[in-house]
């Protein structure tokens, strides 16, 4: 294996992974969010803008992760103080996250074109300092949300905010503080698709449905930081080996692009009917509306 | 007892109304002093769970202040209650069943900080319960505990908080005769260190076994305030319901003959069910219901009756066992295999099963009646739906308007009207008279005995009303944790006997 | 000061729709300062997004909003959130494509020959989202991403297509199908001369009546198929115990299980009884409009399966509505493209659109059951 092949599958994991770590953040504390693939464009919009902008593609990265922050706080806000719609809310910030990716992606591609050179430089350290940052946030996590009242109380909203409230958590500082680390995650995740995997950033890469792989990967791995691990390498490495396949195999580029979604679809079939989805179930309350006046029978 | 010290916890002027004009409350102002239980009495909707939530930051009141310790504090969530010691336990275990005792009490408690570890709280929190003596296995999920252990980690959760006001909503309805008295226990000590408990109940034995005063709230108003001394069971009543009301069940013979020539219609084999969590809730229940009998299953709340019951609707998995419909295997088969043999369904929570909330009456109905047509034809359904609201009084004008806007009794009665129009060969009824009052609910048993007795419809009726079962079966069993006692025939066999299967 | 939200005494005055109303004009006023903060003037674009509720170029996009709004109304009013409207309307055109242009640009019978195509073009819409319905009924996974996830297989799918075995044999340069034989397409060619002369007052007005016209009359077949979609779409919810049971799922899937449904066999239905419109909407697009498929799908889509959706939920789910928002969706559609943010022509301007009045929509829409309370 070539060495760009092995640098090209490390990025491809730490991106992934870093985005579905923060979605799994997120969604343990009961909030759906359907806008994760918005959510990814805008990052990379706005990494490669404060990138080009500033010569730093850290400065980038650190831009992505406090506005992706902003809008899960938003998100998390919103959904925990009134009674509506997840799903709702979350496909609007998708619509509202590929729109801003282009107004602050566009001037990039037009004024400054290729931005290789402000990407991540390519050299072993940047990528073993990226594989280990990764895998000790994934630790770090874990141990923060199963052993650590904090991490229990994060879980609990996720389960039954209701009884959460009842035993005296304060459910909205909770979610929000998910949201800010969860959403933090997605948005350096999500910068290291143009400043360090490919290196380009096109207006059309909302078409590219990252975010949704992501979604995937979090769902099957039970949104486990260190389960998603595994599953982060596998859909990161098959995402990036699809476009080298098409060489090699000779099939057709669409084809090739096609695989990574129709693996997804085959996980999330696999994961429901085998004894692996029933250990790693998703929060109790995932996705519900949560109010508090009820009226009751 | 501190009657001339001042009082732990007031409430002045509260007042509470909900959408619909529902007035839960009116101007209720009391007092409750140190080292006392106050026992709050009332019937269904007079108002005392409001207060006890409005206690516990659960509710925001509409006017009215609470003052602890003679300063005035705002309560809005249940953590600031935690905050100035009041600490609730409520009738349906507030804990998180993913989650063990310990990590349930670590939620709750303010000193630890964010970064307590599981490990370590779990450590401090077993060496209180060793030295205060309380049995229970805080490092398991709550949903392997029984109901009474629930509560026992509620109790501990109380003292590990440093409560001072204990409010106990409901919470002794349904523990066994030994939890009950090591609950009593408990109240005693808790009392002697100055602390305070104020006790709902609508069971006025109850309130006059344990408490120093008893408040009595009828219709969201204060009625009145009496000492123990003072209070006898008919006062109570009295000032409860407002006039004389004898508290027996008019025990009319309403009951059907068994039937013992009729054939069987739903036949149970040896059923194992499993509840939401993998446990096993039904452990292997045998029994049979033939064509114009009435067949009773009592039993305390959670033993397995309502996994019985779905499994044989087909709402859930059975995991062994058989049950055959009218002698066709329907075990496993989904909800339309058992449906379309013309089963009846009364559930206990009809706003899940029963309704579609949004829906009018004649929509709903037409549900369930109208299942063979293609097209939908309202008007054949709409005779049928303005029968059941004239035979059921439901108090409505029309059919078309949306069911969410009936209240409790009156959505009920649309489900059992239509429940009862559809059952052609049988009927399981899951507590179909919970929320209907005292003539509503005769008329309800009446006609689920005439069906059967005349239509020769099998009935399978669960509820947790002992008096009611054994009026209305001619065989009755006692479900108690998954497994079936009896069959006992209600004309002959004593309540007591029963009651000592229920509490096992 | 504490705000309290509690559930609603009294009705909301104005009902629902008054919802969607804000929601348009608040989405309206967040995307306009949006673009503000990119320097486009706040009032020049609110007067772009006023001009195009005019313009003649919004008869394509209502009906094409309005047969889709009335497609997702039957999955949504299920509450089984059909996003996959944009992978099923292209994986429709396969059919077409293919008999059409590729296999039978002949035929002796070309009216029947494209009636055959188009209902293929439903039945095809209709599987590809039964798909995504079977996947959720197996696999109990919100449909949303699966739905979503089609979309983008589905574009890959068409594009392979329409790089190979589809790839037009009579273009050059340009990676696209042949154009759609004239005996297969559906249209009709107004031909009327002016009445005034070009430097007359009156001329403008007149000939805006005309280009209004114009486009009716073009795609009067689409019109028909429209309204039979309408009348088709009602029927099903209110006169067929099918439509009865698709609403009970939508507000109370338990209680549809407990009168003793297959569920799970209804999610399939209803996405592929949404799916079936989406095609024949597709059908009339290609037939009516397009005539051609290019190369890539993501670079020329108008978005409509996503537009649709806001159509929907604007609507309230009502049948009533429909073609009033399809008619408002459409308008700020227009408006975007004439705002050329970026230069493009496709989807790109529509999105943020979406985005803002949607998010209002999202917001708002608690206000019609709840009420906001201060205490001090």
């Amino acid at each position: 294996m070539s060495i760009d092949l092995l640098w090209g599958i490390i990025s491809a994991y730490a991106t992934l992974h870093l985005i579905a770590l923060g979605h799994s953040v997120f969604e343990k504390s009961g909030l759906l969010n359907l806008a994760i693939d918005g959510v990814f464009f805008l990052s990379t919009g706005v990494a490669v803008f404060v990138a080009c902008s500033t010569g730093s593609p850290l400065v980038g990265s650190f831009a992505s992760a406090v506005v992706a922050s902003g809008i899960g706080l938003l998100l998390a806000y919103v959904m925990t103080v009134l009674p509506i719609s997840h799903g709702a809310v979350g496909l609007s910030m998708m619509f509202i996250g590929y729109g801003l990716g282009i107004i602050f992606g566009y001037p990039v591609r037009m004024f400054v074109g290729g931005i290789a050179t402000y990407a991540y430089t390519i050299s072993a350290e940047t990528y073993v300092t990226l594989l280990a940052a990764t895998l000790l946030v994934s630790i770090v996590l874990h141990f923060l949300l199963k052993e650590t009242k904090l991490g229990i109380m994060i879980v609990a909203c996720g389960e039954n905010p209701a009884v959460a409230t009842a035993l005296g958590v304060d459910v909205l500082k909770t979610r929000l503080l998910a949201a800010a680390i969860g959403f933090a995650l997605i948005g350096f995740g999500s910068s290291l698709f143009p400043l360090l995997w490919q290196r380009y950033w096109d207006i059309r890469s909302y078409t590219l449905g990252l975010g949704w792989l992501a979604f995937t990967v979090a769902l099957v791995a039970g949104r486990h930081p260190l389960v998603l691990i595994p599953v982060s390498l596998l859909f990161g490495g098959l995402y990036h080996s699809c476009i080298l396949l098409t060489a090699t195999l000779r099939i057709p580029v669409d084809v090739a692009k096609s695989i990574p979604f129709i693996a997804a679809l085959a996980a999330m079939i696999i994961y429901s009917k085998t004894r692996i989805g029933k250990a790693l179930l998703p929060p109790t309350s995932l996705g519900k509306v949560f109010y508090r006046e009820e009226r009751a029978i | 007892m501190g009657a001339y010290s001042s009082p732990i916890i007031s409430v002045r002027n509260i007042s509470k109304s909900f959408p619909g004009g529902i007035k839960a409350l009116y101007k209720v102002s009391l007092d409750v002093y140190p080292g006392e239980v106050l026992a709050l009495l009332g019937e269904n909707g007079s108002g005392k769970s409001t207060l006890i939530k409005i206690l516990y930051g659960m509710y925001v009141p509409d006017e009215g202040k609470i003052l602890i310790n003679g300063r005035e504090v705002k309560i809005s969530a249940p953590r600031d209650a935690i905050k100035h010691g009041i600490v609730l336990i409520s009738q349906i275990p507030q804990l998180i069943d993913n989650f063990t005792g310990a990590e349930n009490i670590l939620l709750s408690l303010r000193e630890a900080g964010s970064f307590t570890t599981r490990k370590a709280f779990l450590e401090r929190v077993k060496k209180i319960t060793s030295e205060l003596g309380i049995g229970v296995d805080l490092d398991l999920k709550v949903h392997t505990l029984t109901y009474t252990q629930r509560q026992l980690v509620e109790v501990i959760k109380a003292i590990l908080l440093d409560a001072r006001v204990l409010l106990v909503d409901e919470a002794l309805t349904y523990l066994p005769e030994s939890g009950r008295k090591e609950f009593y226990k408990f109240m005693l000590d808790f009392k002697s260190k100055g602390n305070s408990i104020i006790l709902v109940t609508h069971k006025i034995s109850e309130a006059l076994e344990v408490a120093d005063r008893l408040a009595i709230l009828r219709r969201g108003v204060l009625v009145d305030v009496l000492s123990r001394n003072d209070a006898t069971p008919e006062k109570v009543r009295l000032l409860m319901f407002g006039v004389g009301v004898n508290s027996a069940h008019s025990m009319v013979e309403e009951r059907g003959e068994p039937a013992h020539s009729g054939k069987e219609v739903i036949t149970v084999k040896e059923l194992v069910v499993s509840g939401d969590y993998g446990e096993e809730s039904v452990r292997g229940v045998t029994f049979n219901v033939r064509a114009g009998e009435v067949i009773g299953i009592t039993g305390l709340t959670g033993n397995g009756q309502r996994e019985l019951v779905e499994s044989i609707m087909g709402l859930r998995k059975v995991l062994r066992g058989k049950i055959y419909i009218d002698g066709f295997d329907v075990t496993n088969k989904g909800s339309s295999t058992a449906r379309s043999m013309g089963v009846g369904f009364i559930p206990d929570t009809p706003l899940r099963y029963g309704v579609a909330l949004d829906m009018s009456i004649l929509e709903n109905t037409a549900l369930v009646l109208s299942r063979n047509t293609l097209l939908l034809d309202l008007n054949a359904v709409k005779k049928t739906t303005l029968k059941i609201i004239n035979d059921y009084n439901i108090a409505t004008k029309n059919d078309e308007v949306p069911v969410k806007l009936l209240s409790g009794g009156n959505l009920m009665k649309v489900v059992i009207g239509r429940e009862l129009e559809y059952a052609k060969k049988a009927l399981v009824a899951y507590n179909p008279t919970r929320n209907l009052d005292e003539y509503t609910s005769s008329v309800v048993r009446k006609q689920i005995v005439r069906k059967a007795r005349e239509e020769g419809l099998a009935v399978l009726y669960v509820s947790e009303d002992l008096d009611e079962v054994m009026q209305v079966s001619s065989t009755v069993y006692v479900m108690s944790s998954g497994i079936l006692h009896g069959p006992f025939e209600t004309r002959t066999v004593e309540k007591s006997v029963l009651e000592k299967f229920m509490v096992m | 000061m504490k705000f309290i939200i509690l559930k609603r005494k009294k009705p909301l005055k104005g009902g629902k729709p008054i919802i969607s109303l804000y929601s348009i004009v608040l989405g309206v006023i967040l995307f306009s300062l949006i673009l503000q903060a990119t320097s486009k003037n706040f009032l020049d674009v609110l007067r772009v997004i006023l001009m195009s509720f005019t313009s003649p170029s919004i008869v394509l996009d209502v009906l094409a909003l309005t047969m889709l709004g009335y497609a997702l109304l039957l999955s949504f009013k299920a509450a089984t959130w059909n996003i996959g409207a944009e992978g099923q309307f292209f994986v429709a055109m396969i059919p077409l494509i293919y008999l059409l242009i590729v296999k039978y640009p002949e035929f002796p019978l070309p009216g029947l020959m494209v009636a055959l195509a188009t209902l293929l073009a439903g039945i095809m819409g209709a599987s590809w989202a039964m798909l995504a319905g079977l996947i959720k009924a197996h696999t109990g996974v919100n449909e949303v991403p699966i739905t979503l996830i089609l979309n983008y297989v589905a574009y890959y799918i068409v594009n392979y297509l329409v790089y190979y075995p589809f790839r037009g044999r009579h273009v050059y340069g340009y990676t696209r199908t042949d154009e759609l034989p004239k005996h297969y397409t559906l249209n009709v060619y107004l031909k009327l001369s002016s009445p005034t002369p070009e430097s007359s007052p009156l001329y403008p007005v007149l000939r805006w009546a005309y280009d209004i016209t114009y486009q009716l009359t073009y795609y009067v077949y689409w019109l028909v198929v429209a309204i039979a979609t309408a009348l088709v779409v009602w029927f099903i919810l209110s006169k067929t115990t099918l439509g009865l049971r698709l609403r009970a799922l939508g507000h109370n899937p338990d209680f549809l299980l407990a009168s003793g449904i297959n569920v799970k066999k209804y999610y399939v239905i209803a996405l592929a009884a949404s799916g079936f419109f989406v095609g024949i909407t597709s059908a009339m697009y290609l037939l009516s409009y397009a005539k051609r498929l290019s190369y890539p799908i993501e670079a020329q889509t108008a978005g409509y399966g996503y537009l649709a959706i806001l159509v929907a939920w604007l609507s309230l789910l009502e049948l009533k509505y429909i073609p009033v928002m399809a008619y408002v969706v459409g308008a700020l559609r227009n408006a975007g493209i004439a705002l050329q943010i970026t230069g493009l022509g496709g989807i790109e301007q529509s999105l943020l659109i979406i985005g803002t009045v949607l998010f209002s929509y999202s917001i708002l829409s608690f206000l019609s059951e709840y009420e906001i309370k201060v205490m001090k």
